[in-house]
């Protein structure tokens, strides 16, 4: 026990050094200005912008599965459910601390509220994610309060449900209403994100919690998590068919925008002309999640979902950084016809940040929060 | 309330950039970042070529995809029609500038005008640091500052925020034409109210056949070129096979 205590403080440590270097980094980014990024005028969003997508859309993806015991009233997945709405909860504010270091002026964020745009899809994602940390704070207070079944109860979870839903069609409306950049596929692009967000919030609670049953030895019934691991595979095969659909129409079409991207180098290589990325962080762990051996044991259950959970990150990165890779109109004059981009050291620290942040939750929510309670 | 609107004559245009070296200093304008810009091009293969000259500047877009994606209203139309940005409002997530079609928006990722910043001098006790110069000249940023400019936007815009072409129009509310049309030494710029039939805009717009950069995507530009400059002759011909 005393081991344990122990490894728990060093992991703290860890764990309070790396915020305490993301506080420097913010102090940094407010002082210095965001040339600290390896963005310019043509790269305009970055690695800090692809991590919030990735961690916004895996909180909503956990938030919609948490809605299977919680608003569709699968009782034996309650066990999962206080977990599930905490990590949706802890994850979100990871996606906050990565878009705040993005943002020029933070400070302004009240405008907001009091000079609202309704017509801006960055206005209603911001609104949408804001009042769904909030939903899911009361909603989880409640929930480690004991009343999982109330009427408030209950329509918080659907609340929480709807928002999650919608909130990764605002993001996915944010590239896709974009007139001057048609490689983001225009509405499109919300569906994408919606598949997204559910694969990879499943990716994300099979990972966290197998690797937390391994530390803690809990014994929660292996048949359950098979289960997870069968709506993981249907969620990738949806994502995979949806992928391969996308590329067919990308190399076919002869829009001259789409043709310049053609160009673009693949982000993070290609094998056979097909993205490094989708071919080993989509395409692998599907084939692996298919043999039921691989989907019925531990170690493939994490193997395939620690592959999506990479894969998901770099394939937000390469389509993010391909619609971006080419300057817009008299912005030619002044670069290359192709840009050139590798995160900076601090894009970097902002991630490590926000994982921290994340990180930290997670684990004083498992120490302090007794996640894996439910209701008698 | 008039609708401003540019037309620019390719044909008078002589590519000097008179325009832009006019824009920065009137709007005090950092560097690496234009308000006034252009898009250049060469065609044909030699020694058959062409260079291309097209004046930019915010176009000042009808259905402006910039200010409809600003989540403070930051970004907004002018019932004049000129798209204005207000920073106090900004909250510098760039989603205009990654909306604006004709790549016309820029972000100030630092301080601008970092030079001016610099308190060593080149001799010491000799000569003055960029610093001591702006001091001595009462500016505030630069030596050069335009404190006209400060009249409906921050003289100098600051760090996190983005700044665009805003049709001058702290000198268009004093009855002044845009700095970048005054400016003109060949007059190819041609201000005024499209929704006056009597403007030399209206005019102008009436008797040539204009294009617009991008206009198929529907944000209905204000800014119309016309002509083209094109001295060269050739000798009549039907081709051949
Ligand atoms: S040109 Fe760009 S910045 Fe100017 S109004 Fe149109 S969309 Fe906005
Ligand atoms: S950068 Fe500023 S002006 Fe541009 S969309 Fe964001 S808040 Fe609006």
């Amino acid at each position: 026990m005393s081991a344990k205590k122990g490894l728990f403080s060093i992991w703290m440590a860890i764990l309070g050094i790396i915020i305490l270097i993301g506080l420097f980094t913010t102090y940094k980014l407010f002082t210095t200005g965001h040339v600290l990024f390896n963005t310019n005028d043509v790269v305009i969003w970055s690695l800090p912008l692809g991590v919030y997508i990735y961690l916004a859309l895996a909180s909503s993806g956990l938030t919609i599965l948490a809605a299977l015991p919680l608003v569709f009233g699968i009782g034996k997945y309650e066990p999962f459910a206080k977990r599930l709405v905490f990590l949706a909860i802890a994850t979100l504010c990871g996606a906050f601390v990565s878009i705040g270091l993005e943002l020029g002026n933070v400070f302004h964020m009240i405008y907001i509220m009091f000079s609202p745009n309704l017509s801006s899809p960055i206005w209603w994602m911001g609104a949408i994610y804001g009042l769904e940390l909030i939903v899911l704070i009361v909603k989880f207070g409640l929930m480690h309060k004991g009343d999982w079944h109330s009427g408030f109860s209950k329509a918080l979870a659907t609340a929480s449900f709807i928002l999650a839903l919608v909130a990764p069609l605002m993001i996915g409306s944010v590239f896709g209403i974009t007139e001057s950049r048609v490689t983001y596929f225009g509405p499109v692009m919300s569906i994408y994100c919606l598949l997204m967000a559910f694969m990879s919030g499943t990716a994300l609670f099979l990972f966290y919690s197998l690797i937390v049953n391994k530390l803690n030895g809990n014994g929660v019934p292996t048949e359950l998590y098979d289960e997870f691991a069968l709506i993981f595979t249907y969620a990738t095969a949806v994502v995979v068919g949806f992928t391969l659909l996308k590329f067919a129409i990308e190399s076919a079409t002869v829009v001259p925008e789409f043709l310049a991207y053609h160009q673009f180098e693949h982000a993070f290589g290609a094998i056979r002309g097909l993205h490094t990325e989708v071919l080993l962080g989509l395409f692998l762990p599907f084939v692996l999640l298919l043999f039921p051996a691989v989907r019925k044991s531990v170690g493939g259950k994490i193997a395939a979902s620690a592959l999506i959970l990479t894969g998901t990150l770099f394939m937000h990165m390469e389509i993010l950084l391909a619609g971006q890779s080419h300057p817009v109109g008299p912005k030619a004059e002044q670069y290359p016809e192709f840009i050139n981009y590798f995160p900076s050291i601090w894009e970097f620290l902002v991630f490590l940040f926000a994982l921290g942040i994340m990180l930290l939750l997670y684990s004083l929510g498992e120490r302090f929060l007794n996640l894996t309670e439910a209701p008698e | 309330m008039p609708r401003y609107a540019m037309v620019i004559d390719l044909q008078r245009c002589v590519g000097c950039g008179a325009c832009s070296i006019a824009c920065r200093n009137e709007n005090n304008v950092p560097e690496g970042i234009y308000w006034s810009n252009k898009i250049t091009e060469t065609v044909g293969t030699f020694p058959n070529v062409r260079y291309h000259y097209i004046p930019t500047l915010c176009n000042h877009c009808e259905y402006a995809p910039c200010v409809r994606g600003c989540p403070t209203q930051a970004m907004h139309k002018l019932d004049n029609g000129i798209t204005m940005h207000d920073p106090k409002k900004c909250i510098g997530c760039k989603y205009c500038e990654f909306n604006c079609p004709y790549g016309v928006i820029y972000f100030n990722w630092k301080a601008p005008h970092q030079f001016w910043r610099n308190k060593n001098s080149l001799l010491k006790g000799g000569t003055a640091s960029p610093r001591e110069e702006v001091k001595k000249v009462g500016a505030k940023k630069t030596p050069y500052e335009n404190p006209e400019r400060g009249a409906t936007l921050p003289a100098n815009r600051s760090k996190g925020v983005v700044e665009k072409c805003t049709f001058c129009d702290h000198r268009v509310k004093k009855g002044l034409l845009p700095r970048c049309a005054e400016a003109c030494p060949a007059n190819a710029r041609v201000f005024g109210d499209i929704k006056d039939p009597n403007s030399d805009v209206s005019k102008l717009l009436g008797k040539f056949r204009p294009f617009r950069l991008r206009e198929q995507i529907g944000t209905n530009p204000h800014i119309f070129y016309i002509r083209g400059f094109n001295p060269a002759q050739y000798k009549q011909t039907k081709g051949g096979i």
